[in-house]
């Protein structure tokens, strides 16, 4: 691309692409959700503030920007943000949920502050640090070895199951009515599975590959599905302005997406790293 | 408008289809041929029973009085104009605490009370079909609550029931088909309340929708439920079991009020009803009734023929007896915050707690309580009741928005001094005006004490001020056609068949023995199931 630097990794691109759709997938969900919430507490801007660089940064990457000096570091400090966000984010969620009459009730999970939802700002804010690492050539993030792919790989078999979870539990409440709600509590969990062999053994498997590309498309359907789902509510899409708040999230299923491909990104990794 | 003054709407073999605005459903006319059977009412009880013998392979006419509608563009967020679901007709009121009739528990509508109910679908608890032999009052059902079960379960996937993942009483259930609703605000009181007095509480089982269902949208929390459900969330005899009747074959007629029930040698042979202005004779080989607990007595009733002087399936004496309401009495105060109990269903959350627990009560039976939400102008009645009136009522309706409360439901017993009857005095139809005379007894009164000062103290320990009891209300109206195991002490036996008449049924709210302490209409439809399989299964057998 003109006027940019060369491509400095492939792997580092693909991860950054994954970490910029994530953040995507937080910006919109968290802003419709937050809105929603009518931004009640004040921190409630942060995770949209942060994941809004986040896709600035970690976009730039996957173009095939170099990251360094100045810039760079700016570029660390927006991921660790990020992090510590969703970190605070966590408690604040699970603090919203606990002090509802009845504590830690399912419909306590399923109706307030989603738990795992902030989670997704900690997987785009490191993943972005990944990238970011890997795109300077460094070797480690912090204390953890990059090169060789398996921290990443296993990473990202955490957060898929993490996610599929979310999903399980979300599903649950609209109790499966469409037989396709079960698509993302199958899927990924195979996807996490084989991702997560591969970090353990260092040896890809066969179905690894296949199984992260399909979650990465599913993560698409996942939002095609979610539109459909918001039609089926009083006024359909003519409602947009009620039933996009209301209906399934057409923002979240993405974050799939993200993951899966940052998961291929650590498989490249792995792969570089055997041939030596 | 008078039903007299309407024009039916399913005819020409079609019905309107109630999830498309202006749409239709091919319906099956049989004219005035001979059906197998012919339903009167077409609500909880003859609606369910109309889908599961239009299933069985019958030929079934079901017949309501009141209006088909389209939910969707029918029903208006209008509490007045929405008065057209109601069964206003005359009737006479008297005894030492005269019912008040119509909004409350009566409806007239194709799909009958259940377009206007509220939906809460609670399962008796067990011991209550033997009470008498078990908790030593009222008397026993003829039915066994395990095979219940199995009926309650059909129901509650039929509807899409949204509940709570488990239940905390009695005996196991299976998990309900959605998942519950979020808590509005008087819930979350009502929740607050059970937990610092130690007692349990759960998310209120509701026919109505917490994910979409086929055509029909998931709830949007709106409170207009009263009013008849404007989305098809609400799920009524109107939106499930009678699109599947009418695709199994069934004709429904709406606007068609049934005033008299032919009979001969010991059977009945049809019904003389009228529709579009005048009186039509209907040929049935079995007559079900299914009017509510004051029509189907005095349709009965006024069935009166040399051979049955005292009314159709009534040897026994005991048809229009044994009246039965659920009390209904309410506390009412203030919040400090906005909780708009009108938002939502109400009766989000539920405490079952005075059903299970029989220690400590100085009077037979059981109840539950769960938040009410009237709609404005029923509150501002309500609060005007209380002797509000001009500025007052204003500041009162002002603070519309922090008022909360909680409502009983609780068990009356049987009396027979409790009774619906005719009188001299003709309605619309020329037909004779049903009399209602109802009194409380003692238990009443000594569990309408009870069920006050708890739910007080329960707005009390979560800082409701102002408070005040509204001591004089009633839902739901019973068991006056009772069934039992023994001719002379009722009138129909468990498979809702007449004692004394073999082809002529009896399937709604009537038939109930004892009242229990939760809102009927589920245990209708599960009566209404079981008796469409037995039915099914005397026809295999050659019993009809
Ligand atoms: C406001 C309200 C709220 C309620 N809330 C709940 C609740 O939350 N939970 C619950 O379980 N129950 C509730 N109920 C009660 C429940 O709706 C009824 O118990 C149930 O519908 C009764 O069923 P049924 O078949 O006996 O009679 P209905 O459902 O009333 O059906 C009877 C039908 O028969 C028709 N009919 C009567 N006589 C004739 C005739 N001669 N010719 C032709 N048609 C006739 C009527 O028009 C009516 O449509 C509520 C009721 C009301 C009114
Ligand atoms: S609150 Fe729900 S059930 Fe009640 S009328 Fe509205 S959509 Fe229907």
């Amino acid at each position: 691309m003109p006027g940019l630097p060369q491509p400095s990794d492939k792997a580092a691109r693909l991860i950054a692409g994954g970490a910029s759709l994530v953040a995507s997938s937080v910006l919109a969900d968290a802003g419709i959700e937050h809105y929603r919430g009518s931004f009640e507490n004040r921190a409630m801007v942060l995770p949209l503030a942060g994941s809004a660089l986040s896709i600035l940064t970690d976009t730039r990457l996957a173009l095939g920007a170099r990251a360094s000096g100045g810039t760079g570091a700016l570029a660390m400090s927006v991921h660790a943000a990020n992090v510590a966000i969703g970190a605070a984010g966590l408690g604040f969620h699970v603090y919203n949920i606990l002090k509802q009459p009845g504590g830690f009730t399912f419909g306590n999970v399923f109706y307030h502050a989603p738990i795992a939802a902030p989670a997704a700002l900690m997987v785009a804010g490191t993943l972005g640090a990944t990238a970011l690492a890997l795109g300077k050539g460094a070797s480690r993030l912090g204390p953890v070895p990059l090169a060789s792919g398996r921290s990443l790989a296993g990473f990202a078999a955490f957060a898929l199951a993490g996610t599929s979870a979310e999903a399980a539990v979300f599903h649950f409440r609209g109790a499966y009515h469409n037989p396709f709600m079960w698509v993302p509590v199958v899927v990924p969990p195979i996807a996490a599975l084989a991702l997560g062999k591969a970090a353990v053994t260092g040896t890809v498997g066969r179905i690894t590959n296949p199984a992260l590309t399909a979650t990465a498309v599913l993560g698409f359907a996942g939002a095609a599905f979610h539109a459909y789902g918001v039609s089926r509510n009083m006024g359909g899409w003519r409602n947009w302005r009620q039933n996009l708040i209301v209906g399934p999230p057409i923002p979240a299923p993405p974050s799939f997406t993200g993951i899966a491909i940052a998961g291929l990104g650590a498989l490249l990794l792995m792969r570089r790293f055997a041939r030596g | 408008m008078s039903a007299e003054a309407q024009a039916p709407r399913a005819l020409n073999g079609q019905a309107p289809d109630v999830f498309t605005p202006g749409g239709w459903v091919p319906m099956r006319e049989y004219g005035e041929e001979e059906v197998d059977f012919l339903i009167v009412g077409t609500g909880a009880g003859g609606g369910t029973l109309a889908c599961k013998l239009a299933e069985a392979g019958f030929s079934v006419v079901a017949m309501d009085a009141g209006a088909y509608w389209r939910p969707l563009e029918d029903f208006a967020s209008d509490e007045h104009e929405q008065g057209k679901l109601y069964w206003n007709d005359d009737r006479i009121v008297d005894g030492d605490n005269p019912l008040k009739l119509g909004a409350n528990n009566s409806g007239k509508a194709v799909g009958g009370s259940t377009v206007h109910y509220m939906m809460v679908s609670l399962r008796f608890r067990p011991e209550w079909f033997k009470s008498r032999s078990k908790l030593g009052y009222g008397v026993d059902w003829p039915l066994d609550w395990r095979e219940m079960w199995t009926y309650y379960r059909e129901v509650e996937e039929a509807l899409s029931i949204s509940g709570p993942v488990t239940y905390p009483w009695g005996p196991k259930r299976p998990r309900y088909p959605y998942r519950a609703h979020p808590l509005n605000g008087p819930a979350r009181y009502l929740v607050e309340g059970a937990e610092k007095l130690g007692i349990q509480w759960t998310e209120t089982p509701i026919a109505t929708l917490s994910a979409p269902r086929g055509k029909a949208h998931p709830c949007v929390y709106r409170g207009f439920c009263m009013a008849g459900c404007s989305t098809n969330a609400k799920q009524s005899a109107l939106n499930t079991w009678l699109p599947r009747a009418l695709s199994a074959g069934a004709e429904i007629r709406d606007l068609a009020m049934a005033g008299r029930i032919e009979s001969r040698e010991g059977r009945v042979t049809g019904v003389h009803y009228r529709r579009e202005g005048e009186w039509r004779f209907q040929k049935a080989k079995n007559v079900v009734v299914a009017g509510y607990a004051v029509e189907t007595p005095r349709l009965l009733l006024n069935s009166a023929s040399p051979e049955c002087p005292d009314g159709l399936a009534n040897s026994s004496g005991l048809v229009g007896k044994n009246l039965m309401v659920h009390l209904n009495q309410s506390v009412f105060g203030r919040t400090q915050d906005d909780a708009r109990f009108y938002k939502a269903p109400p009766s989000l959350a539920v405490s079952e707690h005075w059903n299970y627990e029989d220690a400590g009560k100085d009077y037979h039976g059981g109840w539950c309580y769960m938040p009410p939400g009237p709609l404005a102008a029923s509150w501002a009645r309500l609060v005007a009741g209380k002797g509000l009136w001009g500025q007052d009522l204003l500041d009162e309706m002002h603070r519309y928005n922090n008022a909360v409360g909680l409502k009983m439901v609780g068990e009356v017993l049987p009396y027979e001094r409790n009774q619906v009857t005719l009188t001299d005095q003709a309605d619309e139809y020329g037909l004779p005006v049903p009399r209602i005379t109802f009194s409380y007894g003692e238990n009443e009164q000594a569990m309408i004490r009870h069920a006050l000062g708890f739910m007080d103290q329960a707005l009390d320990v979560v800082g409701i001020t102002d408070r005040w009891q509204n001591p004089d209300e009633t839902a739901h109206l019973l068991g006056t056609a009772r069934m039992g195991s023994d001719p002379a002490t009722s009138v129909v036996d468990a498979d809702c068949r007449s004692w004394d008449i073999p082809n002529l049924w009896i399937c709604d709210g009537s038939v109930f023995p004892t009242s229990g302490g939760v809102n009927p209409s589920l245990t209708i439809q599960a009566i209404a199931c079981r008796t469409g399989d037995r039915i099914a299964e005397l026809a295999r057998r050659g019993e009809l």
